[in-house]
């Protein structure tokens, strides 16, 4: 079976694939919070953001469709959100574009990030950059082990449909449910003290051992000077 | 140089639920025989494999190149013993195939620039392309998996290679290719199985595992053409070596 799941288009090869994990990480995060920074009613610093979107977008190869497509699910619950705040006098349509924009950019710096950047790329990075290993290495098993799992259910649900004959009452549904999340719960339990043991006989002692990648080099730096100036207009606009 | 690549004398253990999984066994592992032992699952093959490199550890002893386990370095009875498990799966726990292969030599201080030249000769003993390295785990084949889970053994270099059923679940195709890959290696093999082909194949020595006893111990052939002994123990005599006997 073949799987897909954040980092679909991280086996490209353009510049931006091209850059270190930390240099993407440092300077899409950057570029978020200067977004959220920007205020209702800059029309220019939004379309400058957008501007910049789409350059990263044109070079880094990713389809389009799939960038947009992404970046627009979570909209809806954005709207939904923004009804959480008082409305006096109408609809405050400068709040609520600028709300929306935020939103669509800081998606789409999202998804640019993790689709030029291989997943393992990531938490190597993460590492570098000195996030705890106890949050990179749970994050790598679970990265790992959510398609090893998804297969699980898949097989436990067609198990289920082969032996059963038309709807069951909604309280039986339940029951067959709660008792396949036990069974899952208990089958990854004795998963994960396979995975430990087979880590000890490879000579885990207590830290994950993580093999040197890219390095810092002049595109890195040209990706971060690039990015100083819409960082500024972002905080002073 | 020592004679002995293992040595077990009277190990039992019993898992913490009480289940019995190893009563007094004792098995002796020339250096670079290779020894298949077979019997019904649950004989306790797996759970003895796991005490060659002190992962579990019963009453009893357990001396790997002349050095007994209890009170040694375990890291360093680690470089010499591969344990190789059943399902790929619990092996391959990486981002990538690269840094699966590489953990081993890694986690044992392997110097990096000598890491990348181990993981390209372990994935090439074990018939890999190497622009596989860059894979995911969950991208690879059945028949993939169980050979890139040998390679990250492979690349710790390691005297005595322990496999847990190697051949379960692969077609035809891959298996066969699998016991190539295996018959090659220049190592002492102790081979978990109960495909009785591929240790005719493979193993000269066999021994005969059930209830957590070792119940015989010897000649592959001679073992496998003895109806009485090998249906006694959940086993039948291979067809191949049935068709001998008639023809």
């Amino acid at each position: 079976m073949k799987h897909n799941f954040i980092d679909r288009y991280a086996d490209l090869d353009s510049p931006l694939h091209q850059l270190d994990a930390r240099t993407k990480l440092v300077g899409f995060t950057a570029l978020i919070i200067s977004v959220l920074a920007i205020r209702p009613g800059s029309t220019f610093v939004f379309f400058a953001f957008f501007f910049l979107t789409a350059i990263f977008m044109g070079i880094s190869q990713v389809p389009l469709g799939y960038i947009l497509g992404r970046s627009l699910v979570l909209l809806p619950f954005v709207l939904l959100a923004s009804l959480a705040r008082p409305w006096r006098g109408g609809i405050d349509f400068a709040f609520l574009s600028a709300l929306i924009m935020r939103s669509v950019l800081s998606l789409i710096i999202l998804v640019l990030l993790t689709n030029t950047t291989r997943f393992a790329e990531m938490m190597r990075g993460l590492r570098k950059l000195g996030c705890p290993q106890i949050l990179t290495l749970n994050l790598g098993f679970l990265y790992r082990y959510v398609f090893v799992l998804t297969e699980e259910v898949l097989r436990m649900r067609q198990a289920r449909d082969c032996r059963s004959v038309g709807r069951a009452p909604a309280k039986v549904e339940l029951k067959i449910l709660g008792s396949m999340l036990g069974t899952l719960l208990v089958r990854s339990f004795e998963r994960a003290e396979r995975l430990y043991q087979a880590m000890l006989s490879r000579g885990y002692s207590g830290d994950f051992p993580v093999y040197g990648s890219r390095h810092f080099g002049w595109r890195d730096l040209v990706f971060i000077v690039a990015l100083v100036p819409f960082v500024l207009i972002a905080f002073r606009a | 140089m020592t004679e002995y690549a293992v040595r077990i004398t009277r190990l039992s253990y019993s898992y913490p639920d009480g289940v019995r999984a190893l009563e007094a066994v004792d098995l002796d592992v020339r250096v670079g025989e290779r020894v298949a032992i077979v019997g019904p699952s649950g004989a306790g093959k797996s759970t003895l494999l796991l005490h060659l490199n002190g992962v579990l550890s019963g009453s009893g002893m357990v001396r790997i190149m002349g050095q007994a386990l209890e009170g040694s370095d375990l890291r360093e009875v680690r470089k010499h013993v591969g344990l190789v498990f059943q399902d790929p799966h619990d092996q391959l726990f990486c981002p990538t195939v690269f840094d699966d292969v590489a953990f081993g030599p890694l986690s044992l201080g392997v110097p990096q620039g000598e890491v990348s030249q181990r993981v390209d000769r372990a994935l090439h003993e074990v018939g890999l392309d190497l622009s596989m390295r860059l894979r995911s785990s969950h991208h690879l084949s059945l028949g993939e998996c169980k050979r890139v889970a040998i390679a990250t053994v492979l690349a710790m270099e390691p005297e005595i290679l322990a496999l847990d059923e190697p051949s379960s679940n692969l077609d035809p195709r891959n298996r066969r290719h699998l016991i190539e890959v295996i018959g090659n290696l220049p190592v002492t093999l102790l081979l978990a199985t109960h495909d009785l082909e591929m240790v005719l194949a493979l193993c000269s020595r066999a021994v005969v595992m059930d209830r957590g006893r070792v119940w015989a111990d010897g000649e592959t052939r001679r073992l496998f053409s003895d109806r009485k002994l090998m249906e006694e123990h959940g086993l039948e005599v291979p067809l191949s070596l049935r068709t001998a006997v008639v023809g």
